[in-house]
């Protein structure tokens, strides 16, 4: 008996990947949100993370490399109704979408975006991602990445991403829950999920997640940006787990943009009289 | 024509040049005539040395001059650049001390003018004043358009900075281009890239995306000031990579959307085009050419990207570009593209250049018609399904054109991969699917072709030449044409408004009716003659070029056309 969501398209992903128990986390958390499945939008980029919308029955967007953010934008502008969610991997939406990443925080619009977030390319098999860690030895770095890695949950509160978020793949009960949260969250929402890649990432592994990761404290204030930012950045010794930083409040780009809202884009129509005094607006008359 | 003066404004950026040519423009048509304006500006925000240039005529006119009749350099160091192009019997004004002046130029006082006007910014309409006499036209004309631009008391430093400049000139050199009062009729006053603008948001465009590039910027100006009103949306995006992307996303919910750039942010949108081509979501591109590669010369004009726009995408998918050659064709292209490309699914190019972009004109309102907008979008019992209930975005069909949902649809989802897909969108592998799926989209090509605009011949069925042009050229080859038949050379021209899918038929007709054809071009590597010969097999005698970051001009390019004629005869003998 199939759930909800489920699509008979075949699955590619290795065995064991962390793709599978993010994909349980997604189908958990959009059944949650009791929308049916045309009133969810699921937008990727490219990679192994970015086949998942395949396996979810909603609309779905599956564009290019780095690329899913700006058409996330714009069907949310263009239908501000539709539950939009962006969820593809490391590579994808921090390094070629690097730019799109930062500018969407910017505008803050109601999308929630759910990162694979496994240190590793592994579609293009094994090359470090942004997030790699200094040292690390992937197939175009025999000798060890030397940048320094990029930091995800730092820079969105930085940039003032109202609900910034940490999980782990294997535990698909508290994935789903901070997807949840992130869906039902009004504007920008960043789930970055911790994931093993079994076949080119032998340090980041299940067990290495285990052993690093914590929750994130019971007295720990969302609200406390300081201390969110604190935790963000915590990640050599133990890496925190959880929702670090939430600010509700700020309106969302939906809310500002004036020309957004009801109808949907596709919904409106271009009147002649209006046509005519668009021209009218040039004419010189005596 | 009867009346024919040019006059060049010039002055550094920031120095009012735009401002005063808008004045004179707006006279003319105030008067009963007609004008055509061209902009020469340099990169740059302030000074640098850049021309307004106003050709006012008794007849619509559709191209500029290179010789000005009347001069009015804002700045005397520009003097040596310009006075080379003065006619010897014009007349050239500028602010100078009297002794200082070269033969041939009128000192004014200009600044000081303008000072006691009120402001010494009023320079450039003080200048206004002075060209108002020079045609002839009382102050008073003046008074109406100043009041339509300003207000209260700058309002008022602006009629006495025009009547200063008027009465300056009285006596001095008042009418002597005269400029006759004639029968008013109502015109609009519409440049290039207001006319693409607006003939996309006619066409029903709801979502426009851009980052700013000259001469594309104008486009994206003008779809911010005219499309909110029609219910369009407009976002000023990252990167020319987040804009096509965006306007793909736009679409694929079912917007109308357009980007306006030109060739150095094209490139960047070239991977999304190819998304395009494969999500087969309609989408319009306006690609505002200059001159090139890389950064090339920013505000000048050229015709460098028709190879690039035709070819441009990795893979093989069906597109549609236009290249409209005046504001009026601007206009019309633009609601064509909005319509073609949502009935084909294909990405649309409409391919402008900075001289048409920045061209104004006083046009007649019938020119702009209010067109239908006819939407392809499938909705409720019109959603077709297969026998699982099942939506299929990609279903294989006889024209290639599959019917098109949007996301929000009870019952439905709507599944678009840039991945190879099948009918319902979902990723495959499968070979023989792929091929399907390949000729199901390469089918909408023969649909686009069906619909081909024809190319536009004029002049005599027998000619000694024919000149093809596309794009902005139009009106200079058409001038060119009238000046070379006074000169008893007679010679077609056809202007191509689509240059994809290429009209191969009917070029190949007019090359064999003529014998010598010449394409005119704003390159060096006669792109629009290789064209021909890829897609007729026909070669064409040779291409007049110009490529100096300039338009051309109907003087030079008769010119130009002359010589060629004859060489291409001698050589034959």
């Amino acid at each position: 008996m199939g759930g909800t969501f489920d699509t008979a398209v075949e699955n590619a992903w290795c065995p064991g990947c962390g793709n599978f128990p993010i994909l349980s986390a997604v189908k958990k958390a959009l059944e949650s949100t009791g929308k049916a499945r045309h009133e969810i939008v699921l937008v990727s980029g490219i990679g192994q993370a970015a086949k998942l919308p395949h396996h979810v029955d909603v609309n779905v967007f599956n564009g290019l490399h780095g690329r899913a953010l700006p058409a996330a934008l714009a069907i949310k502008m263009a239908s501000p109704r539709l539950t939009v969610v962006v969820t593809s991997g490391d590579g994808d939406i921090y390094g070629e979408g690097g730019n799109h990443f930062i500018h969407a925080i910017r505008r803050n619009p109601d999308i929630a975006l759910f990162v694979h977030d496994n240190q590793v390319y592994g579609l293009t098999k094994g090359q470090p991602s942004p997030t790699s860690d200094i040292g690390w030895t992937g197939s175009l770095q025999a000798t060890g990445v030397i940048s320094g890695p990029f930091p995800p949950l730092a820079v969105a509160i930085a940039l003032g991403c109202g609900f910034v978020a940490r999980s782990l793949a294997q535990d698909v009960e508290l994935t789903a829950e901070l997807m949840r949260q992130a869906i039902a969250h009004r504007g920008f929402a960043l789930v970055d999920i911790l994931q093993p890649c079994v076949t080119f990432n032998r340090k980041n592994t299940y067990q290495w997640y285990g052993k690093m990761a914590y929750r994130v404290p019971e007295d720990h204030d969302p609200s406390d940006r300081r201390k969110a930012f604190e935790l963000s950045l915590s990640w050599d010794e133990r890496i925190p787990v959880g929702v670090l930083y939430r600010k509700e409040g700020r309106p969302t780009f939906e809310e500002v943009h004036p020309g957004v809202g009801d109808p949907p884009l596709h919904a409106r129509d271009t009147p002649g009289e209006a046509v005519l005094a668009m021209i009218r607006k040039r004419l010189l008359s005596p | 024509m009867g009346i024919d003066v040019n006059i060049r404004i010039a002055g550094g950026a920031g120095q009012g040049i735009h401002t005063a040519g808008n004045l004179v423009s707006r006279i003319a048509v105030s008067a009963g005539h007609h004008f055509h304006a061209t902009q020469d500006y340099m990169s740059r925000i302030r000074g640098g040395r850049n021309s307004y240039t106003v050709r006012v005529a008794d007849a619509p006119v559709r191209a500029g001059s290179e010789r000005a009749d009347i001069l009015l350099a804002l700045d005397p160091a520009h003097l040596p650049h310009l006075l080379p192009a003065v006619n010897p019997s014009g007349l050239a004004f500028s602010d100078l001390p009297p002794g200082d002046a070269p033969g041939g130029v009128l000192a004014v006082p200009l600044k000081e003018m303008a000072i006691s006007a009120g402001s010494p910014i009023l320079a450039n309409v003080v200048g206004a004043g002075i060209v108002l006499r020079v045609l002839g036209v009382p102050v008073e004309a003046a008074d109406r358009l100043l009041a339509l631009d300003f207000r209260g008391d700058f309002l008022e430093k602006n009629r006495k900075a025009i009547r200063l400049g008027a009465e300056w000139a009285e006596g001095r050199v008042s009418g002597r281009y005269p400029l006759p009062e004639a029968a008013f009729h109502p015109r609009l006053i519409v440049s290039g890239n207001e006319a693409l603008a607006m003939g996309a948001v006619a066409g029903g465009c709801k979502f426009a995306a851009g980052y700013p590039m000259t001469p594309g910027s104008g486009v994206l100006h003008g779809l911010s000031v005219d499309g909110p009103p029609l219910g369009l949306v407009f976002e000023q995006a990252e990167d020319e990579i987040a804009a096509l992307n965006m306007a793909i996303g736009a679409s694929y919910a079912g917007a109308r959307a357009m980007v306006a750039t030109s060739g150095g942010g094209f490139a960047l949108m070239v991977e999304a085009l190819s998304l395009a081509g494969m999500l087969e979501t309609p989408v319009v591109v306006v690609l505002g050419m200059r001159p090139g590669p890389a950064t090339g010369m920013p505000t000048r004009t050229g015709q460098e990207e028709l190879a690039f726009a035709i070819s441009a995408g990795h893979g093989e998918f069906p597109r549609l570009v236009l290249s409209p050659g005046s504001v009026e064709e601007a206009y019309a292209l633009a609601h064509h593209a909005m319509e073609s490309a949502e009935a084909h699914q294909v990405p649309c190019i409409l391919l402008s250049d900075q001289y048409l972009a920045d061209t104004v004109v006083d046009a007649d309102p019938d020119d702009f018609p209010v067109l239908p907008v006819r939407r392809r979008i499938v909705r409720g019992p019109d959603v077709p399904r297969n026998g699982e209930g099942r939506y299929l975005r990609y279903a294989l069909t006889d024209d290639g054109i599959s019917p098109m949902a949007v996301p929000g649809e009870a019952g439905i989802t709507v599944v678009a991969d840039s991945d190879e897909h099948a009918e319902d969108g979902h990723i495959t592998e499968d070979h023989a699917s792929r091929i399907r799926t390949v000729e199901k989209r390469a089918r909408k090509e023969a649909g686009l072709a069906a619909e081909t605009l024809p190319p536009l011949l004029s002049g005599p069925p027998d000619g000694e030449a024919v000149l093809f042009g596309f794009g902005s050229t139009k009106g200079v080859i058409a001038e060119a044409r009238e000046i070379l038949a006074r000169d008893g050379v007679r010679v077609a021209a056809v202007h191509l408004r689509q240059v994809w899918p290429f009209p191969s038929e009917q070029i190949d007709a007019i090359v064999s009716r003529y014998g010598t054809a010449f394409t005119v071009e704003n390159n060096r590597n006669g792109q629009l003659a290789r064209l021909i010969r890829a897609e007729t097999g026909r070669r064409v005698a040779g291409t007049v070029a110009r490529f100096d970051g300039l338009p051309f001009t109907p003087e030079s390019l008769a010119g130009e056309v002359k010589e060629r004629i004859w060489a291409e005869r001698s050589t034959r003998r």
